[in-house]
């Protein structure tokens, strides 16, 4: 079917090409036959024009012969009248035309011209038998001026005797002045003139001469101008020889021309020449240059046109085109679209079927305790036992809902990173802190490994990064079995700019590792390993998403190497930017640290201390065994050794003993140690020793230093600080919420601290107003509440004209758990903001560094 | 994009219109058809009448000679606003009025203002005081010497050439080498080489016309005379009468005898033929190895400009070696012309350095003017080369009492008409004679 529509089309386009080809054929004819036509016709005009022109030169011409040949006729008369002929001849004048008067006397042969000059007849030659008005002419000859020139002769005759024959010799310059002197057509018509009988040119045009050559005879006008057809020649002849004219088409120097013989005086003289064809029609050619121009203007229109229909065929097509391709590519995405919201939908129904089945399972534990405990409230033991089991469905109820906002806050861009100065010391010892519990307790082991770093005290979202490694390393502890192997390394790669840290962070595993499909889809929220052993596993199935989405957002990157049953290994890289005069020279310069010492097997190890203690322009001499710097110990030449613990089976515990020896009094000795390293007991038994976890930061020596160096009594109260709980504190809370307020309560008061509950922001602002100085130590506050909220009750405490309204810890305490929240408590005037639902060490914690902050100052 | 490709095509379109419709009244407008329908005319009445040789040529053939005559006319026409009309003259046949003869009639009745003259007819002219002095002309001050004194009559510089005329030997290189032959230096050696010639079957090794005969006489008779270093005293002698010019040209007149007593010159035909056109088509088929012509012809394709052969030109034998001939043609004022005054303003214009270098350039010529040098066609360097040595004899000296080139070309014809070299040494003494005033 299409095969046929092809073929008519084919067929409509050779008829469409054939009717074309068929049209110029006749237009093309058409133009031809005019053309012909013209050309014929000027041809004829041509010759008309030329005949007419020559037909005026030669009765010019004969117009002057004959009358030269009267006014011979009368010198003849005048002569005969004279009564000495001769003497009238001599007395006679030449002027221009007439150049010699010779008589010669009836019986005489020779007489005298009227030049003085003795004048024979027989060098003149008038056998040819040309004659003007019967008077014989003479062949043409050159005078004795060097001109060609003519002599006609007539009778003297008185009373009808003869007195003698007159002979008057014409120049050929008189025809010359006669003729015009610009020549004809436009001066590109050549005019000889030739005597017939010599055939010689006695007249040539001016002004041609060397330049185009001039010719000598009619053999030389032949030769020249290459006419050589036996015929024309032959022609020529038989009208010479008749006194004809005649006029023939005859390439002159390639140029066509009409070549003429044009008889004058009946054939004694001829007009011997040519003319360019072009020069006579020169209005024709106009005439054709005109046609030409018509038609190639209208083949040009015509072209025009086709190209004109063809560039806008060619857009309509293109646009076509455009659009069809703007149409497919709309139902593509359009079919994209579908399938990805398809994908959505599938993938929110298993999130939802998953987080039924997620949320549920610690609620029903909560409601199933809260049950047994009801009926078992009798049984201390199980009462605890209860409460433990509730408050871990709680927390994981509570890690399932925070990943659940976190989620939807990242998707919807809300989150914002809030950059402080941090060390890594802090991030490292807080997820230590975490993890480490976790780890040991399910019989795993963790530990945490820094290379290469050369900056530790850095500018970024810390609880970002945090949470980070939190979720990288719960990750691996979930899906690590018993007995596994969990690792945390902190690599310093190789800087890109010198402001920034680059990074790398790697948690490794040896457990249950993921198959090559689920990798692909790890970092997709919702997703979650689906087998039979990480069932066994709780999870949102978020967390990965949202380490991926906070790792993009800090412009690092994340990518994930793993096999089954063998572990994985994350890798997350982060630029961080470097605090700006971290170092502080003056610190260790204040101490009196210029150099230290730092004595270790693991030559990693050494590096780092010597790498991060870099800038602070403390001079770090390391040694793999003590041994190789005792003598400089023994000197005084350290302020501080630092020793890597190897182990209880190593040499570290006499290198302990070298030292103490060898050191001065009061140098202290710091061992750096895991956190769980064995054997530290001997070394504590044998004498005081500081001690340093790995991995080795600045920062956490710092501390040490601190701690070491500063007054004794200072030690004692911070040391009863941290060892202390809430006992005796007095606290005011705002909380709207009876149960909440009534655990909060609770709470205080099993810490041993009191409380007093206000229901809204305005009655705290009221109550501390009222209160003693010094009657609470903090103020606990709640944010959402009736009447007045939690912000603005903290502004209006510290607004308070009271001495300690600018210093009163104001917590703030609510269920808005994001950093914003946070932010907006601090910039509200709160000194800290705790989470709900209340974790009572966090509080604890908080409180303390409140209360202890604010008695600092 | 779209859009914009649509504007610019429209764009187009109506600037096409707008023209279209400009054109329209321009196109429709009507003539005026009140006023004179003749288009004005410039008259200039300022013409100078040049009577110069006429050529008889061939169709399409380049005459070099002649373009770069008429490119110095052409500036000169341009430049001081006058026509310069030709008048031409040939002779159809040795029975014919030669060239000369005309020229003297044309130059005795003022017929024209400018002439280009033969040195025979420049003396003559100058003798009688037809011709005007052009001393004072500025590109008479350019000249070589030896063109003033060539053309100084009665100490007016009468005449004026385009450039130096040196008369030599064509010769057939190629057919030289195939007989084994030298280019010859001395009469003996040249009558040799006829032998050689003449023995392979060669009728006539010397091909010759009416004309130019007397420069093997020249380069004999003045070898010495011209190049013996006592010029001015040896003319002195011929001048007072004490040395015979009989003397100097005998040895040249029975060089020329025997020529003609062994065959290898065919005397009759010469005596009737013009220049080149009857020995020149033998030359160019390599019939005939030797030829006389001017210096131009070598250049010129109507004459020996394109040989399908390895041509040279050197100098006439002579005890002195190869012996260019250098006769002196030149443009002269008629002392009575009608346009005198142009003339002479034409003549300063085509022999001033510009043109001469002009047409030396065209015709690579050797240039009258000490200001203009030219590199000759490779086949002219040995005459060149003789030339540029100072080593050649003059055809014609106006310091000499006695006319040389027409009178030794008459008496050569009187040779070749029969007459016996002492005829011939006869005839020189009574011009010697005629011209000490002794007969």
């Amino acid at each position: 079917m299409k095969e046929t529509a092809d073929k008519r089309e084919r067929r409509r386009g050779v008829s469409l090409l054939l009717s074309i080809v068929l049209i110029f054929c006749i237009f093309g004819t058409i133009v031809y036959m005019v053309a012909q036509k013209t050309s014929q016709e000027m041809a004829s005009a041509a010759i008309q024009s030329l005949s007419e022109s020559l037909d005026l030169i030669q009765c010019t011409i004969e117009a002057i012969l004959n009358s030269e040949a009267e006014f011979q006729a009368l010198i003849a008369q005048e002569t005969a009248r004279a009564e000495d002929p001769e003497d009238f001849i001599l007395s006679a004048s030449s002027n221009r035309t007439i150049v010699k008067l010779s008589l010669i006397p009836a019986g005489r042969t020779q007489s005298i011209s009227n030049n003085g000059e003795v004048f024979t007849a027989e060098g003149l030659d008038f056998s040819a038998g040309g004659t003007v008005r019967g008077m014989p002419v003479s062949r043409s000859y050159l005078n004795y001026m060097g001109t060609w020139s003519y002599t006609i002769k007539c009778p003297v005759e008185r009373d009808g005797q003869e007195l003698g024959t007159l002979y008057i010799e014409y120049v050929y310059d008189s025809i010359d002045r006669a003729l015009p002197s610009d020549g004809f057509y436009n001066k590109q018509a050549s005019l000889y003139i030739m005597d017939a009988e010599s055939q010689r040119f006695v007249l040539k045009p001016k002004g041609m001469g060397q330049r185009n050559a001039g010719h000598l005879n009619l053999d030389d006008f032949y030769r020249a101008n290459n006419i050589q057809d036996p015929g024309i020649r032959a022609e020529v002849e038989q009208c010479l020889g008749e006194g004809r004219n005649l006029l023939f088409y005859h390439d002159i120097r390639s140029v066509n021309a009409l070549n003429y013989m044009w008889s004058v005086n009946g054939g004694t003289v001829f007009l011997v020449g040519y003319v360019p064809v072009e020069a006579i029609q020169q209005e024709g050619r106009t005439v054709n240059q005109n046609i030409a121009i018509v038609v190639a203007v209208m083949l040009a229109a015509f072209f025009l046109c086709v190209i004109l229909y063809y560039f806008n065929w060619r857009q309509q097509e293109k646009l076509r085109r455009e659009r069809e391709q703007e149409r497919r590519l709309h139902s593509r995405q359009l079919s994209e679209a579908l399938r990805a919201a398809q994908v959505a939908s599938e993938s929110k129904t298993t999130f939802l079927s998953n987080m039924s089945h997620d949320i549920r399972t610690p609620m029903n534990a909560v409601l199933g305790f809260t049950t047994l405990l009801s009926r078992d409230a009798e049984d201390p033991a199980k009462v605890r036992e209860y409460t433990n089991k509730i408050t871990a469905s709680g927390q994981h109820l509570l890690s399932l809902i925070n990943d659940i906002l976190d989620v939807s806050k990242i998707e919807s861009g809300k989150v914002v990173l809030t950059y402080e100065e941090f060390t890594l010391n802090d991030v490292v010892s807080s997820v230590d802190a975490i993890i480490q519990p976790m780890a040991r307790a399910k019989g795993q082991e963790f530990h945490v490994e820094v290379t290469g770093l050369r900056h530790e005290y850095l500018v970024g979202d810390e609880t970002r990064l945090n949470q980070i490694l939190i979720n990288l390393l719960s990750n691996a502890v979930k899906y690590t079995p018993a007995g596994g192997h969990i690792c945390l390394r902190i690599i310093g790669l190789k800087q890109r700019s010198n402001q920034y840290e680059h990074i790398r962070i790697e948690v490794e595993d040896d457990g249950y590792g993921m198959t090559p499909e689920y990798l692909k889809t790890i970092f997709d929220a919702f997703t979650r390993a689906e087998n039979s052993t990480t069932n066994k596993v709780q999870g949102t199935g978020l967390g990965m998403a949202i380490t991926k989405s906070i790792v993009e957002l800090m412009g690092g990157t994340i990518d994930v190497t793993s096999e089954v049953d063998k572990g994985s290994l994350f890798r997350v890289e982060l630029e961080l930017r470097i605090q700006e005069g971290q170092a502080d020279r003056r610190f260790w310069e204040a101490h009196g640290i210029s150099r230290i010492l730092a004595v270790d097997e693991d030559a990693q190890s050494r590096e780092t201390v010597r790498t991060l203690m870099e800038d602070t322009g403390v001079q770090v001499d390391a040694a793999a065994r003590v041994e190789q710097a005792l003598e400089p110990v023994r000197g005084g030449a350290f302020q501080l050794v630092l020793l890597g613990w190897s182990g209880p089976g190593s040499d570290s515990l006499r290198a302990v003993e070298a030292l103490r020896e060898a050191l001065p009094g009061g140098t202290p000795i710091l061992l750096l140690a895991e956190h769980d390293a064995q054997g530290l007991e001997k070394v504590r038994e044998s004498g005081p020793i500081e001690m340093l976890t790995k991995p080795f930061f600045v920062s956490a020596l710092r501390e040490k230093v601190v701690r070491l160096w500063a007054d004794a009594d200072m030690a004692d109260s911070a040391k009863a600080a941290y060892a202390g709980s809430l006992e005796g504190l007095r606290f005011l809370a705002a909380e709207d919420n009876e149960i909440n307020a009534e655990i909060l309560a609770e709470l205080l008061e099993l810490e041993g601290a009191s409380c007093e509950i206000v229901e809204n922001g305005r009655l705290a602002v009221e109550r501390f107003q009222r209160s003693e100085q010094g009657e609470f130590d903090a103020v606990l506050m709640d944010v959402q509440m009736p009447v007045m909220n939690g912000h603005d009750a903290a502004r209006a405490i510290r607004a308070l004209p009271r001495e300690d309204a600018g210093r009163i810890p104001i917590i703030a305490m609510t269920a808005n758990a994001f950093a914003e929240d946070e932010k907006a408590a601090l910039d509200a005037g709160m000194d800290a903001h705790v989470p709900k639902p209340l974790d009572v060490e966090l509080l604890k914690k908080v409180v303390r560094q409140c209360v202890e902050g604010k008695e600092k100052r | 994009m779209n859009r914009h490709k649509n504007g610019g095509i429209r764009r187009w379109a109506a600037v096409f219109l707008a023209g279209t419709m400009l054109l329209l009244p321009a196109a429709c407008a009507g003539r005026n058809e009140n006023q004179n329908l003749l288009p004005s005319k410039e008259v200039d009445g300022r013409v100078v009448n040049f009577f110069s040789p006429m050529e008889k040529i061939d169709p399409d053939a380049e005459n070099v000679a002649r373009t770069a005559s008429d490119l110095t006319v052409a500036m000169a026409e341009e430049r001081l606003g006058v026509t310069v009309a030709y008048s031409t003259y040939t002779a159809e046949n040795y029975r014919d009025k030669t060239y000369d003869d005309v020229a003297l009639d044309r130059a005795r009745s003022n017929m024209d203002d400018l002439y280009l003259l033969n040195p025979d007819t420049i003396l003559t002219l100058g003798a009688e005081g037809k011709l005007r002095d052009l001393s004072g002309l500025d590109s008479a001050k350019n000249l070589r010497e030896i063109i003033k004194t060539a053309n100084t009559v009665d100490g007016k510089l009468v005449a004026i050439p385009q450039e130096v005329v040196a008369y030599g030997l064509f010769v057939n290189a190629d057919m030289f080498r195939q007989y084994g032959l030298e280019l010859p230096e001395t009469p003996e050696e040249f009558l040799e080489c006829c032998r050689v010639f003449k023995e392979n079957g060669i009728e006539t090794p010397v091909g010759a016309n009416r004309w130019w005969l007397e420069t093997f006489v020249f380069a004999q008779a003045y070898a010495d005379l011209y190049n013996g270093g006592n010029t001015e005293a040896e003319i002195a002698a011929l001048n007072s009468g004490e040395a015979r010019y009989s003397d100097y040209m005998r040895p040249g007149f029975e060089f020329l005898q025997k020529l003609m007593d062994r065959g290898y010159i065919d005397a009759e035909k010469a005596a009737v033929s013009e220049a080149i056109e009857a020995e020149g088509p033998d030359f160019l088929a390599q019939k005939t190895p030797i030829v006389m012509a001017y210096w131009g012809a070598a250049n010129s394709e109507t004459a020996y400009g394109k040989p399908d052969f390895d041509m040279q030109v050197i100098g006439f034998p002579s005890s002195r070696g190869q012996m260019p001939v250098m006769p002196m043609t030149g443009f002269a004022v008629g002392a009575d012309a009608e346009h005198a005054e142009d003339a002479m303003r034409v003549l300063d214009v085509i022999t001033s350095d510009e043109a001469l270098q002009l047409y030396s350039q065209t015709n690579r010529v050797i240039s009258p003017s000490k200001n203009v040098s030219v590199d000759c066609v490779p086949a002219l360097r040995p005459l060149n080369g003789r030339i540029e040595e100072g080593i050649y004899v003059l055809g014609s000296n106006a310091g000499m009492n006695v006319e040389q080139w027409g009178n030794t070309c008459q008496i050569v014809r009187q040779l070749l008409g029969g007459a016996t070299v002492d005829e011939c040494m006869a005839a020189f003494d009574r011009l010697q004679d005629a011209a000490l005033g002794l007969s």
